[in-house]
């Protein structure tokens, strides 16, 4: 379910919390939506494309669902603050790349990596949310510029060159298949939005980034460090973005510069797919870990049911964009009748 | 009916029935990194593969955008749909060497074509130009072509392809034998926006500077054979690649010297016969007179040849020659199909 910044504080109001079940709300929700048109489209392409529920493409499906998810996370987390982080691309490449550097040329070991690569993330992040905050200018605008110069360094900084000496469990990890079809991947990405909604609900500082995207100035009267939290939000963004490369280097086996393309842009489109398609506001103050995940999952499964019913490469976009459109209005058309119905 | 004609008809019949019985069930992809003129080729080659070759298909798929994410789906995809034999030009040479993994481990046979994967890799062999060899001959035309003039423009594709820094350091290498100086590399456009934007803004503001131009990817060459039309000066020499309409026409009309032409049709024909035959049984020669390049110790040169304007109208025939010389011998020279 989504979390904004009234229903993360439990209220006598609302006293169920982060309870699902019983909760009539539940069926004029966005992930409501999301499960049922999930469920849709999953029978159509089981009935229409041939292979589509084998265990070869489940796991690939998932595989490439989980680093969709993951990008989501990365974003939405910065999209509760009412911004944007463009740079979440680059800032993943760096995380990656830095990682593949340390285990490669300075032979550290592989979990010091990781945590290292992770740390430079939120460092980016950090700069990125420093420089929102004490400039005060939209972060669309600050992380355009970072974007190019992160990426800029990192190419410089590496020569373009990939690292492909790592150990092998990272090409297992990437390729492993529990139960001969869930990757580990989509694991992590459920075990990171599981997380997510624990600290949005449950915890402080995740109702204070609630709080200072939903209204900074009352934020503030109440005490809320708005300026500290949104650099966390950052923060975090960079953190998610390095750990997304993460599993990315995992399934390609390599850190390579172009693992999301030109810049880091082609992290953009799924990065707001997923949380807005999941209700994210992006005006700040709500956000759907669940959602996210739902969303994402929505966008590669038509992607990918897509491909099997060899509709045209070409058309795949644009067929994408006409399901997704129609699922959506379809999803509105569903909730504008319950509410009608006086179902909530 | 006699006797003879009798025979004819059995055996004809037999002919066919062996023919059915030897049709293969391999269906080829040919996928390249993303949509590109240079590939269309493989389309026509796979359909006349599958034809010539018996096999189930030869398909010619390509991911909608330049991203190694979206090939690696596509190919995922297409294993799922029954393909069982891949012809990949790498969205990634390192990056791609996983999901060359995948697709051998479930069976498939890789090969490599246009553009290499870095070894260690599974894909049996990399079948494409020479690039190096290719660029460093065509600035070795230019050159004689400028006569003693020694300054030239090197126009070239995406540094994310394989192929693009071997181009730049050929270029480089035939230009400094000759004395020659390369005094501008313009990388990264070979789309027609950037292609477009960077030529015509270097040729407007230093077209004066430079004597010779040497483009060594397909749009490059497009966009810099209409820039010279343009200018309508003959003076600045210039080698293309590859044979598009308008490099051609450039030729033809005196505002270019010639073009490096590729084998795009050759590598998705040869290529289709191959990977059938790797799926059906056939090794890779141990000792296969591979040549080596900057990703791979297992590379097939699939040909390239220099047309000037004696030659424009003939170059289909000069190209189906050098797909024909090493079709002749590929069986026998790469395959060990011994059972």
């Amino acid at each position: 379910m989504s979390i904004d910044s009234h229903s993360a504080t439990p209220t006598p109001a609302s006293p169920s919390g982060g309870r699902v079940s019983g909760n009539p709300r539940f069926y004029l929700t966005n992930e409501f939506g999301l499960i049922c048109l999930i469920v849709v489209f999953g029978l159509i392409f089981a009935l229409l494309a041939k292979n589509f529920f084998s265990p070869f493409n489940l796991f690939a499906l998932g595989r490439v669902a989980a680093v969709n998810v993951m990008i989501g996370f990365a974003m939405m987390v910065v999209i509760v603050t009412g911004g944007l982080n463009l740079a979440v691309g680059a800032i993943g490449v760096c995380g990656a790349m830095f990682c593949g550097f340390l285990i490669q040329v300075l032979g550290l070991p592989w979990p010091l990596a990781i945590l290292l690569g992770l740390a430079l993330g939120a460092g980016l992040g950090f700069i990125n949310g420093f420089a929102v905050v004490r400039s005060g200018l939209h972060s669309f605008i600050i992380t355009l510029a970072t974007m190019s110069i992160f990426f800029g360094a990192m190419v410089f900084l590496t020569r373009a060159e990939s690292f492909r000496g790592l150990p092998p469990i990272f090409s297992a990890f990437g390729t492993a298949r529990l139960f001969g079809f869930v990757s580990p991947l989509l694991i992590v990405a459920a075990l990171v939005g599981v997380l997510l909604s624990i600290m949005y609900r449950y915890t402080v500082v995740g109702r204070e980034m609630l709080a200072a995207g939903a209204k900074p100035e009352a934020a503030a009267l109440s005490g809320v460090p708005v300026g500290r939290t949104i650099i966390l939000c950052h923060m975090l963004s960079g953190s998610l973005a390095a750990l997304t490369a993460l599993l990315v280097m995992a399934r390609n086996g390599a850190a390579i510069p172009s693992m999301a393309g030109q810049l880091g842009q082609d992290w953009l489109l799924p990065a707001f797919l997923g949380p807005v398609l999941g209700g994210t506001l992006l005006s700040g103050g709500r956000a759907s870990p669940l959602g996210t995940f739902l969303g994402a999952i929505l966008v590669t499964m038509l992607t990918n049911g897509l491909l099997l019913l060899r509709v045209g490469e070409f058309w795949v976009q644009a067929c994408l964009g006409v399901l997704l459109l129609f699922a959506v209005l379809v999803d509105k058309a569903r909730r504008s009748y319950l509410a009608h119905l006086k179902v909530a | 009916m006699s006797i003879s004609k009798k025979i004819a008809l059995a055996a004809a019949a037999t002919m066919l029935l062996a023919g059915s019985a030897f049709a293969s069930d391999t269906q080829v992809a040919l996928v390249p990194g993303g949509p590109h003129p240079y590939f269309t080729a493989w389309e026509q080659a796979g359909k006349d593969a599958a034809k010539d070759f018996g096999l189930a298909a030869a398909d010619y798929k390509v991911p909608p955008k330049w991203e190694l994410s979206a090939q690696n789906e596509l190919l995922e995809s297409l294993l799922t749909q029954g393909y069982n034999a891949f012809l990949i030009f790498p969205g990634d040479p390192v990056g791609s060497v996983s999901t060359a993994n995948e697709l051998t481990s479930a069976g498939a046979p890789v090969i490599a074509l246009a553009g290499c994967l870095k070894d260690p890799s599974p894909a049996a062999f990399c079948l494409g130009t020479d690039t190096g060899h290719s660029a460093y001959l065509g600035t070795k035309e230019l050159l004689k072509a400028m006569g003693g003039k020694k300054r030239i423009a090197h126009f070239t594709g995406f540094l994310v392809d394989p192929n693009t820094q071997l181009r730049i350091d050929a270029v480089e290498k035939a230009a400094k034998e000759e004395g020659a100086e390369v005094v501008q590399v313009i990388a990264d456009i070979d789309a027609p926006e950037p292609a477009e934007e960077k030529i015509n803004a270097y040729l407007a503001a230093h077209a004066g500077e430079v004597d010779g131009i040497i483009t060594t990817a397909w749009v490059p060459a497009v966009v810099a054979s209409n820039a010279l039309r343009k200018i309508g000066d003959k003076r600045i020499k210039m080698v293309g690649i590859d044979h598009d309409e308008v490099v051609l026409k450039a030729i033809k009309d005196g505002y270019v010297d010639g073009t490096m032409l590729q084998n795009p049709y050759g590598q998705g024909y040869i290529g289709s016969f191959a990977a059938d035959k790797l799926r059906t049984g056939c090794k890779v020669k141990a000792d296969a007179p591979f040549k080596s390049n900057a990703l791979t110790t297992k590379f097939i040169d699939s040909g390239t040849v220099f047309v000037d304007a004696a030659q424009v109208d003939t170059y289909v025939t000069a190209m189906q020659g050098i797909t024909k010389d090493l079709f002749a011998n590929f069986e026998k020279t790469y395959l060990d199909c011994a059972q």
